[in-house]
């Protein structure tokens, strides 16, 4: 268990530091600076604009830019934001705890819907509500994200304004609410990001757990458990799904990126201001530093989430436990 | 029988049409769009009109035609797409049969590169390249798309790969003297038809949707040409009051997206219960 630890935790260190590279080399080595877009701006002079890359090093030979950048990041410095005007890990600080609250939300309650869904499906296999089943999760699992929550934000927003239409909180009413005013207000705001990415994600995750409660069904200890006359119910929600659940851990390890990508657009749509609305922000304003940052954190979260699946896969399976 | 299987689905029928119609509208699109997509004709009389008679969906806040660049959308959406698919099936079929035929370390080498390039959102490595660009050519847009797309299929091609090298037919035709290209061509890549083909079609899928997604952020296709994606976002900043802009490219996204998704299962399915 330990050399394992070791060795996954040296594969996601050597992840982490290609991505580092990768994004340093792809964001300098691209055309423009981030004082390019002052060339429009006729008040600007060719001196005034040589002098702002000098100040922040941007005039250096790039393997100088490259090593003071990733000593600087050793020590926690993720540089200055240009667009916001304060360091990168402020920024970061105040917007990744949304988008984890954001995340995790949805997470586990597409983990509960999927499997539900899933599980009645298999029980009442080739019905019309296992059809019917099947071809809306097909359709959610198709849905374009952004677009969900344009249409979502467009229903319970505008047309039936029953949810606020962005943002993390009241922006007027918050701060004056008392302690459980101010949380049915934070939930209030959660509820239609984290649905739509709940809608999202648990057709993808019912999909995957009918297919694999389909697979362990025809199993020999399946036929064992009928044979002691075990009821189907029991059979189901204790044998297979113990079973089934394995292989669903390492589906959730490995879509953590495709949730990441749910999170941006969605936080987009809905005005959340987590990581991926700072990261889209942060484009448009051509803020390197708080683009690289972004990028880099979303890896580390993507690489974090795949070997605490790995590590749950394993301490699940009592067949790799004693290894 | 399994090519009639796919076909005999009332669900995969709809779906062939779909995207027949879909084709057709963005190669046909001069013929077909009632307008100049990118015209501006009068940008305050015929700005945000809803759907009327006139323009059947609308027009946007430049008082161009949508239903115009919702045609000229599908050209560039779908073609976009179908040249990152082509692009990345190429490289992903190329790459996993290399590492599963050479075996040994260079497999372990490629596989571990593959696992790192894995680990990057591709959001966010697109993101990472694209936010540099002031104004994006598309022909780079369909590259950074290619090649941030093969890494699953090809991880895939050399499971297969790796399974096809043990199996009777090839040792057979081993045995009988046939060299690695031959093997290649006539008894590999026939049997990875399957994968690939499922792949490529699922993948379509994908990519049509983060052409969209990214446009829609717009670091994706440039204005003033016309992609679904970047309608919508014309539409983004007031999507109450300009839900045309929002909902018709979207429903296009929609029906191309279920339809790639519902041929992809149904090729899976079949030829799964074939073999």
């Amino acid at each position: 268990m330990i050399s394992l630890l070791v060795s996954r935790g040296l594969q996601s260190v050597l992840i982490v530091a290609l991505v580092v590279t990768f994004s340093f080399l792809l964001i300098h080595s691209a055309p423009g600076d981030p004082f390019a877009g002052a060339l429009d701006n006729p008040r600007v002079s060719a001196g005034v604009r040589a002098r702002l890359r000098a100040e922040y090093g941007l005039d250096r030979p790039l393997p100088e830019q490259f090593g003071k950048y990733v000593s600087q990041l050793a020590r926690g410095n993720l540089g200055w934001s240009f667009s916001r005007g304060r360091p990168v890990r402020e920024v970061l600080a105040d917007v990744l705890p949304r988008t984890l609250l954001l995340m995790g939300t949805a997470l586990l309650a597409s983990f509960l819907i999927g499997v539900a869904v899933a599980t009645v499906q298999v029980s009442r296999r080739g019905t019309a509500l296992d059809r019917f089943l099947d071809r809306a999760s097909l359709f959610f699992a198709s849905m374009p994200d952004f677009w969900l929550a344009i249409l979502i934000l467009l229903a319970f927003s505008y047309w039936l304004p029953l949810f606020p239409i962005g943002g993390a909180a009241d922006a007027v009413m918050h701060d004056s609410l008392s302690a459980p005013g101010r949380l049915a207000d934070s939930l209030w705001h959660l509820a239609l990001p984290a649905g739509t990415l709940t809608l999202l994600f648990a057709s993808g995750i019912a999909r995957f757990q009918r297919g694999a409660l389909l697979d362990v069904m025809p199993l020999d200890f399946i036929r064992t458990a009928r044979g002691k006359g075990l009821r189907e119910r029991h059979i189901l929600l204790r044998h297979a799904m113990r079973n089934a659940l394995l292989t669903l851990i390492t589906l959730i390890g490995l879509s953590f990126p495709d949730l990441l990508t749910g999170a941006v657009f969605i936080e987009k749509v809905f005005a959340w201001p987590g990581m991926g609305l700072t990261t889209v922000d942060a484009v448009g304003a051509r803020d390197y530093p708080l683009v690289i940052a972004c990028v880099i954190v979303g890896s580390v979260l993507v690489v974090l989430g795949s070997l605490l699946a790995d590590l749950l896969y394993r301490w699940a399976d009592p067949r790799l436990r004693e290894r | 029988m399994s090519k009639s299987a796919i076909w005999s689905r009332p669900s995969s029928r709809a779906a062939f049409l779909t995207l027949a119609v879909f084709f057709a509208a963005a190669v046909f699109a001069p013929f077909v769009a009632p307008y100049n997509p990118i015209a501006q004709p009068d940008i305050i009389a015929l700005k945000d009109l809803p759907p009327s008679p006139a323009h059947p969906l609308g027009t946007d806040p430049y008082s161009r035609d949508v239903l115009s660049r919702v045609i000229y959308g599908a050209r560039l959406s779908l073609g976009i797409g179908l040249l990152a698919t082509i692009i990345s099936v190429t490289l992903g079929v190329a790459y996993g049969a290399v590492s599963g035929l050479a075996g040994g370390i260079v497999d372990s080498v490629m596989m571990r590169i593959l696992d790192a390039l894995m680990a990057i959102p591709r959001l966010l490595l697109l993101i990472a390249l694209l936010a540099s660009w002031h104004s994006l050519p598309v022909t780079t847009l369909v590259l950074f798309l290619g090649f941030t797309g093969w890494f699953g299929l090809s991880r895939i091609v050399r499971g297969q790969v790796l399974a096809l090298k043990q199996s009777e037919f090839v040792m057979a035709a081993r045995a009988i003297g046939a060299n690695r290209g031959r093997i290649i061509v006539t008894h590999l890549l026939p049997n990875l038809f399957s994968v690939i083909v499922v792949a490529a079609t699922l993948g379509f899928a994908n990519v049509v949707v983060l052409e969209a997604g990214l446009s829609y952020l717009g670091i994706g296709v440039p204005q003033p040409l016309a992609s679904w994606g970047n309608i919508i976002q014309d539409g983004a900043e007031n999507v109450s009051g300009l839900w045309w802009l929002s909902l018709f490219p979207g429903l296009a996204l929609l029906a191309t997206v279920v339809s790639l998704n519902t041929i992809g299962e149904r090729i899976r399915e079949t030829f799964q219960t074939v073999r």
